[in-house]
């Protein structure tokens, strides 16, 4: 658990400070993201946490204890560090590079090796083709890989990063995010997380801590930032899309019905009683291999009538018209939206586990902004 | 041809000459390699410091060889022959070589050094084992500047009594005897570039595997 009582920096020759009498407590096991515009005071913070920067004023207190009680190097050792700009040292392996930390601490010669190669498959990296190149024979998205898995060298419980995946294309820190979400959820590590991207800290953090010119404006879960902006700068800061970036915290799964019923070719002209007999208003048309190609409503229904023509019509209309249930419900729209339907059926791998209709993402929305 | 008998006529004389320079240059190098890169390595850490001793360094660069040699031999310390070569070579060593260590210690990528302390490793042990590596292309480049260098200037010793290859030249002008002028002024600079190209070789050695490394 981190804890930062009123915390402050000021630095000689600037009127402002960098930090403004911080006060905010990251409970174990969370990740915070701490997140605003550029100078707001987010690295700053980040960086006093592990006494890179020394506070002007106010008390950090890791698992309650003072850090101006260690030695600050004995301190860092203890915590993972992760920049944007990676730094691995360029005359070292990439062995060399994780084992810096497990050697501070004087861990024997085998236990290192091992550490390194558990390591590097748990970062998707292959041991023996990694572990003896330079830096400067890879590519930037094993680098910051790399960078991680050197932090949690030696499993510290306190992690901090700052714009980690910074560094890399769009399409490379997706992937970044998502491992290291992954790990996270295995882990349970105390993490303070630095980004400037109002996307990544509501995808990466359990709590969000937005800063603008040195003080914290506003803290709390994803979803109460974004159903209730504390003022019209936490909302600017948003962004106009408030309510989608929303839909992207939940998936298909938290929303979709699981009422419905299927129904083989032949069964066409039964699938309004079908429909009845289930208590659903949605029914899938199955193909010969039992797969769905296909779902018509009860909407559907009442507005074209019930002749097996044209419900297989309709039917065959949403061949396309399918998502898994992990997807994000904004993902789930803007397939609606592709496909210029309202309705969407649910899939668990093959399986058919539900239907999902803008109705009901909307309903949701709604739900949330009222709250 | 006339130089080849001169030499061949004066196999011995050169011999004592061509000694005499390279103990002269071994034992001016030794010492500013031993004086010259702690201090290019603690004016690193501070600023005001680096600047003031930067700017003896380059003063006394600029002060031509051959009035050094003669002000060394008034200090009464000093006086004539190798102790005052000593002193002087040292001196005219001092700005490639601190110079030299300060940039490059300077110049190691600070978002290694910023990751290395963010760690939890101490400066000696970043010093030791990230920034003199690192830095050790920029220091080498200087130290072979400083042996070419020496190699020369050491030749000007020749006027405060040390019998080295410049009092061929120095001889050879007094003369006017061609051979003589020209046998040393060769010979010296054959010297300063054979060193050159030795040091040239090591110095592809040396630089860090990590470093010479490029995509693969």
């Amino acid at each position: 658990m981190i804890e930062l009582r009123a915390v402050s920096k000021v630095y000689s020759g600037q009127s402002a400070p960098a930090v403004d009498n911080l006060s905010m407590t990251v409970e174990k096991g969370e990740t915070c993201v701490l997140v605003g515009p550029s100078g707001c005071g987010k690295s700053t913070t980040l960086r006093m946490i592990n006494r890179m920067i020394e506070p002007t004023a106010g008390t950090i207190l890791i698992d309650n204890q003072d850090i101006r009680q260690s030695d600050p190097d004995k301190l860092r050792m203890n915590i993972g560090y992760v920049i944007q700009q990676i730094g691995l040292l360029p005359h070292r392996t990439v062995a060399e590079n994780i084992a810096i930390v497990p050697r501070l601490h004087g861990w024997p010669k085998d236990r290192i090796k091992t550490r390194v190669d558990e390591l590097l498959k748990l970062i998707g990296l292959d041991p023996e083709e990694t572990r003896h190149k330079f830096p400067s024979q890879l590519s930037g998205g094993q680098m910051q890989r790399i960078g991680v898995a050197r932090a949690m060298a030696v499993d510290p419980p306190v992690m901090l990063m700052d714009e980690p995946f910074g560094a890399v294309d769009p399409i490379a820190r997706n992937h970044l995010q998502d491992e290291f979400l992954r790990l996270q959820k295995e882990m349970k590590k105390t993490i303070c997380f630095v980004t400037h991207d109002i996307n990544e800290a509501i995808k990466m953090g359990d709590r969000i801590a937005i800063f603008s010119a040195g003080r914290l404006v506003q803290y709390g879960m994803p979803q109460e930032i974004l159903s209730s902006p504390a003022n019209d700068f936490v909302s600017d800061f948003i962004g106009y899309d408030r309510v989608v970036k929303m839909l992207s915290l939940f998936n298909v799964e938290n929303v979709a019905r699981r009422t419905f019923c299927t129904a083989g070719k032949s069964e066409l002209t039964n699938v309004a009683v079908k429909m009845g007999d289930a208590g659903a208003d949605t029914c899938f048309l199955l193909d010969e291999g039992g797969r769905p190609a296909g779902f018509t409503t009860l909407e559907d229904i009442e507005k074209h009538g019930a002749d097996p023509e044209s419900i297989r019509q309709i039917a065959a209309g949403r061949k396309e018209a399918f998502v898994q249930e992990t997807i994000l419900l904004r993902d789930a729209l803007s397939l609606m939206l592709e496909l210029d339907t309202e309705q969407l059926g649910v899939m668990d791998g093959s399986r058919i586990t539900g239907v999902i209709s803008l109705r009901d993402i909307r309903k949701h929305a709604g739900k949330k902004e009222g709250e | 041809m006339e130089y080849i008998n001169y030499i061949q006529r004066n196999t011995g004389l050169m011999t004592e000459y061509a000694q005499n320079h390279f103990s002269l240059v071994l034992a001016a190098i030794i010492i500013s390699l031993l004086l010259w890169v702690p201090v290019g390595v603690l004016i690193t850490r501070n600023e005001k410091w680096a600047a003031r001793v930067l700017n003896i360094a380059n003063t006394i660069f600029c002060i031509p060889s051959l009035s050094l040699f003669a002000v060394m031999v008034t200090i009464p310390a000093l006086g004539l022959g190798r102790r005052s070569a000593l002193v002087a070579l040292v001196l005219y060593a001092m700005m490639p070589l601190v110079r030299n260590v300060y940039q490059g210690v300077k110049g190691v990528d600070k978002t290694v050094i910023e990751a290395a302390r963010g760690m939890g490793m101490g400066p000696f042990r970043i010093l030791w084992e990230i920034q003199l590596p690192l830095a050790t292309p920029v220091i080498f480049a200087g130290f072979r500047i400083t042996v070419v260098m020496t190699t020369g200037i050491a030749a000007i010793a020749t006027y405060i009594g040390e019998r080295n290859l410049g009092r061929l030249i120095a001889e050879g002008l007094t003369r006017f005897n061609v051979e003589m002028i020209v046998v040393g002024a060769l010979f010296i600079a054959i010297i300063a570039i054979a060193l050159d190209s030795i040091l040239g070789l090591i110095e592809k050695r040396i630089v860090p595997r990590g470093l010479r490394i490029g995509r693969g």
